[in-house]
């Protein structure tokens, strides 16, 4: 039983030792990356395949969480006579919390999956040796990019996420609900602050780098076979899945006590 | 390429040893791949390494170019170690190879000329695309793929695909080229193609070679020295000749292609009932 514990203990430490290694060589790799202009192409080309391509599912996630949102607290909110303020209540839970979430989990599934099964048959296909044989960095040339467009454009995704949900709520609110416009629009307006915004943006880096960190790794780490790339992209999106989680919980925990120290606090529905 | 293990042949790293192997061990967990070897690769000779699958010779020759560090043991390149670089420092050293690996490893989300330009882009700054359209050409001409620049590898035949990875292993103009296992998966004249391509880059690049392979006719073809591994341990070394009439019994085992005694009886063994196994009526009541 012992040596049992022992051995899964170390295989542990062994893991997270590659995993921090992998990490520390990534960012070193990126920031070369930035500094050879040679290499844009290869970024723009991940921007393109991760980024853009990402929008419409984005968007959908984005306005199905606004409408979600809007069924579930239109009756309560008319219960207390407060069903003007819809726009205050979507706002500030779509920028500040659902959005950012939502819009990575889905980015975890889309771009974690498709990065980890692509760099998986790269390595069982030995091309990631290849790449190694022509005295090439696999992680300058394979993983820098991937994880640099990931990196500056999850925050964008997030801002799309943002914007279809306020409309997706503006859509069960005032097209369904019959609440006034106007009211809708300006409740949004005054609840969601540049600092809300701001919170989703700075959500969107960490969440962006942590999936294409956590999917390359698990591609490059990943097992022969059809099984072993299967195994490696169901690992990725469980850890990076738990990984978003995780950062949103502890950028909740610091962005609070910044706010609670820099201003007063500010009531929901006040 | 010469080893220490066969009495005939002694490790000279000091006459022509571009490559250099000591007491190279290698085990993954508890199994052990390759155990002590030592060899010497000579410069601009063939060196073909034959052994049962399994019995690590893509290990051996993954370790020559060091994408594969050692357990323990040391590998030189041109009397300097390489066992032990960083791997920017590896990848200086590595533009000097060209690797042909088992499956031909080409980028499947790059055309032909790409993959071909690939290394030449990681290494050079192009100015004139003129003359990189030059190289392309003149690299698939050598393996007779000339007009196939704009195929996906998607696109290309198994022996189609090894001849673009054999032109891309040598868009560098590397001193060593490395195949593994060049002719698997091929028909014979498929094969042959690919045997004769060797032997002319040789001739015509002046390179050293080393090929991983259990082919006999490819290895008797193309090799000025062949060395046997046998788990994990080289077991023979010599030219051709010197191996077809080697006296150790898995020598000829491997090279006449015949099934030993031991797995003769367990082949013949397989298919009959044991009287200790139990029948479906044994459960019925």
């Amino acid at each position: 039983m012992i040596g049992i514990v022992a051995t899964k203990t170390i295989s542990g430490l062994g893991n997270s030792g590659r995993f921090a290694r992998f990490v520390w060589q990534t960012i070193t790799a990126s920031a070369w990356s930035c500094s050879k202009s040679r290499t844009y192409p290869l970024i723009w080309t991940q921007m393109l395949i991760i980024g853009v391509r990402s929008v419409p599912v984005i968007l959908i996630t984005g306005a199905f969480v606004g409408m979600t949102l809007a069924i579930q607290v239109y009756d309560q909110l008319r219960s207390m006579g407060l069903e003007e303020r819809m726009g205050q209540l979507v706002g500030v839970s779509v920028v500040k919390e659902l959005g950012p979430v939502l819009a990575a989990v889905m980015l975890a599934g889309r771009i974690g999956g498709a990065l980890t099964a692509e760099l998986g048959t790269m390595n069982v296909t030995e091309q990631i040796d290849a790449v190694r044989s022509m005295g090439t960095n696999p992680i300058r040339y394979l993983v820098a990019p991937r994880v640099l467009a990931c990196l500056l454009l999850t925050p964008f995704l997030i801002i799309y996420a943002d914007l279809m949900g306020i409309v997706g709520g503006y859509f069960i609110s005032v097209v369904l609900k019959g609440i006034n416009s106007q009211a809708y629009w300006s409740f949004s307006a005054s609840a969601v602050e540049l600092w809300d915004i701001s919170i989703g943006i700075i959500k969107g880096f960490f969440f962006g780098s942590a999936i294409a960190v956590i999917s390359c790794y698990n591609g490059f780490t990943c097992r022969e076979g059809a099984h072993g790339v299967g195994q490696a992209c169901t690992e990725a999106f469980v850890a990076s899945f738990i990984s978003i989680l995780a950062i949103n919980f502890a950028l909740a925990v610091v962005f609070n006590a910044i706010y609670s120290t820099f201003w007063p606090l500010r009531s929901l529905v006040g | 390429m010469k080893q220490n293990n066969d009495n005939k042949t002694n490790i000279d790293s000091d006459t022509n040893g571009i490559l250099v192997v000591k007491n190279l061990t290698k085990h993954f967990d508890d199994n052990i791949v390759l155990d002590n070897i030592s060899l010497t690769i000579e410069k601009g000779k063939t060196t073909v390494v034959i052994g049962p699958s399994g019995c690590g010779k893509t290990v051996l020759i993954k370790h020559l170019i060091v994408l594969l560090r050692p357990s323990s043991g040391e590998v030189y390149f041109k009397n300097r170690r390489i066992d032990n670089l960083s791997e920017n420092e590896l990848n200086k050293i590595r533009i000097h190879y060209g690797f042909l690996f088992q499956g031909g490893a080409l980028f499947d989300s790059l055309s032909v000329a790409e993959n071909i330009l690939f290394p030449v882009r990681q290494h050079y700054k192009i100015t004139d695309w003129e003359e990189v359209e030059e190289i392309i050409k003149t690299k698939l001409a050598m393996v007779g793929l000339d007009g196939f620049q704009n195929y996906y590898p998607a696109n290309l035949s198994g022996g189609q695909q090894k001849r673009v990875a054999l032109a891309r292993a040598i868009a560098l103009d590397p001193e060593v080229i490395l195949y593994d296992e060049p002719t698997t998966g091929l028909d014979p004249i498929r094969a042959d193609i690919i045997n004769e391509l060797i032997l002319k880059l040789r001739r015509e690049l002046g390179v050293t070679v080393v090929v991983v392979t259990h082919d006999m006719t490819s290895a008797y073809k193309i090799a000025d020295r062949i060395i046997m591994l046998h788990n994990g341990k080289i077991i023979a070394g010599g030219d051709a000749e010197h191996i077809r009439n080697h006296p150790h019994p898995t020598v000829q085992q491997f090279i006449n292609g015949q099934v030993s005694d031991d797995d003769l009886t367990i082949l013949r063994m397989s298919g009959t009932i044991s009287k200790a196994q139990f029948l479906p009526r044994d459960f019925e009541k």
